[in-house]
């Protein structure tokens, strides 16, 4: 029994060594993939309401947000506090986008699920080489003490990103997209926020009961994937990317399918689409919101559209390597 | 004056400015920042004569330049102005093609300030193309954000593209 003790002592210290050498890239692995887990699932099955600052570029905006988790179903209201009258109302079936000034109202089918629960182990992977994680105090945000996490980009071929969270929830309270200079280029902010209170339904309701006479009904949508091989490949992908999804989707008032790929580096997705070129098809080059970049571009018989939440020249790079499969 | 350049180019300038701007645009310098500022937008712009990549361009221009005849009597005042505007007109359209490709850029031999200015060029255009926001395809927006981790936090997807549709997006007025 002692002579058995003597010799499990020093496999012990082995064993301890190998694992607090093996701990720091596993430990860093996992903590990214978990955290970005858990504010993901935080967001989709707390009941909150708060108002929200949107900045994009120079631009702020406000909105009253409510967020309703019940039965397993997500109801969302979305109120533009400035700027231009405009009310986003979800439900589980389908999203109403209320544009009062200039009587419209958008219908779509709910077609946004929660396709990230979790990251793949490649995106986790990826994660883990392509971004420096880390958790460090976040100070106050909305009233709340609340945790950081840092993912700081180790190419130029991503932005910065920084995460403020309630850590007794997970629920995200501010979140920052960075430039290499370290600039701002997108926040969403809460400056007040209720977690986990009893929602007033009323939060929830449409100013309009039933959508007013003289309004236009516009009915639109992305319509659904039907994943196939599409014979599309990106040639000259930027590293740490993978594609996650392929597929054709029909928007709605097309009578031809654009071609959709998703490719991801477990924080952001690119997508790519590709349709049949026609003349109506005029907006060819960049178009930038914010941290969500677009870049569209005439190959051959097509046109290339690439949209994601990338510095321009990581979408630009896309789109002009998009090729047949040899 | 650059930066006059670029407002002169998206429209900015007032009566007074513009007619200064387009004065000195009798000047060497100034006609190759338009000139290079122009490339710029085009290759930003996907309407280039070479969206394709760098290198056909740049053997169009080798071959361009080399047909040029050989000024005998230079203008003794600036004898440095044509190659180092030549070899910011050679980073600046690289920079535009790449636009933040660093690697590329350092292997061509180009003085340090001359990058740093077809950087701050290319910026100056990628924020200038910036398009109103209701510009951006709703459709494509949307269809993207259903795979983004990103758009999927609080406040969920429908709030960027709540932003996004700040102007009702492409909405006609009835």
């Amino acid at each position: 029994m002692k002579h058995d003790r003597r010799n499990a002592a020093p496999a012990r210290a082995l064993l301890l060594a190998a694992v607090l050498l093996a701990a720091p890239l596993t430990h860093a692995q996992d903590s990214a993939a978990q955290w970005m887990t858990k504010v993901t699932q935080a967001a989709r099955t707390l009941s909150y309401s708060g108002t929200v600052m949107v900045r994009q570029g120079s631009n702020f905006e406000t909105f009253r947000l409510a967020h309703l988790y019940e039965n397993g179903e997500e109801a969302e209201k979305l109120l533009s506090l400035d700027g231009p009258a405009r009310e986003i109302v979800r439900s589980p079936t389908e999203v109403r986008y209320y544009f009062p000034d200039a009587k419209v109202v958008r219908i779509e089918p709910r077609t946004i699920r929660n396709v990230f629960p979790t990251l793949s182990p490649e995106q986790t992977a990826n994660l883990a080489q392509y971004y420096d994680f880390k958790l460090v105090p976040g100070g106050r945000v909305a009233g709340r003490v609340t945790e950081m996490a840092v993912f700081h980009p180790k190419d130029g071929m991503r932005y910065g990103h920084r995460f403020w969270a309630d850590p007794a929830t997970g629920l995200l309270l501010r979140s920052r997209l960075v430039d290499e200079r370290g600039e701002v280029i997108e926040e969403f902010a809460f400056t007040d926020v209720t977690i986990n209170a009893k929602l007033d339904r009323d939060l929830l309701q449409p100013s309009w009961t039933a959508v007013p006479d003289d309004w236009k009904v516009k009915r639109g949508g992305p319509g659904e994937v039907v994943l196939k091989d599409t014979d599309w490949v990106v040639t000259k992908l930027p590293g740490g990317f993978t594609k996650i999804m392929e597929g054709y989707r029909t928007f709605p008032g097309r009578s031809e399918p654009s071609a959709h790929l998703v490719y991801s580096d477990g924080l952001v997705a690119i997508s790519v689409f590709i349709e049949p070129f026609t003349v109506t098809h005029t907006q060819i080059g960049l178009t930038q919101t914010g941290g969500l970049a677009q870049y569209a571009v005439r190959n051959d018989a097509y046109r290339v559209v690439v949209v994601g939440e990338a510095p321009p020249a990581t979408v630009r790079q896309i789109a002009q390597s998009v090729a047949r499969r040899p | 004056m650059n930066e006059k350049i670029s407002h002169l180019m998206d429209g900015e300038l007032d009566a007074a400015e513009f007619e200064q701007c387009c004065a000195r645009l009798g000047a060497a310098d100034a006609r190759a920042t338009w000139l290079c500022y122009h490339v710029i937008g085009d290759h930003l712009r996907g309407t280039g004569s070479d969206s394709g990549g760098g290198t056909a361009f740049l053997a169009r221009l080798h071959t361009a330049l080399a047909a040029e005849p050989t000024v005998l009597a230079p203008a003794p005042q600036r004898p440095a102005t044509r190659p180092a505007t030549f070899a910011w007109a050679v980073a600046a359209t690289l920079a535009a093609v790449t636009v933040v490709g660093w690697t590329a850029l350092s292997i061509v031999d180009v003085p340090p300030n001359g990058i740093a200015k077809a950087r701050e060029a290319a910026t100056v255009r990628a924020a200038a193309v910036r398009a109103p926001t209701g510009d951006l395809p709703n459709e494509y927006l949307l269809a993207h954000q259903e795979y983004s981790p990103l758009a999927l936090q609080s406040g969920g997807p429908y709030l960027r593209s709540a932003a996004a549709t700040a102007p009702a997006p492409a909405e006609p007025r009835p």
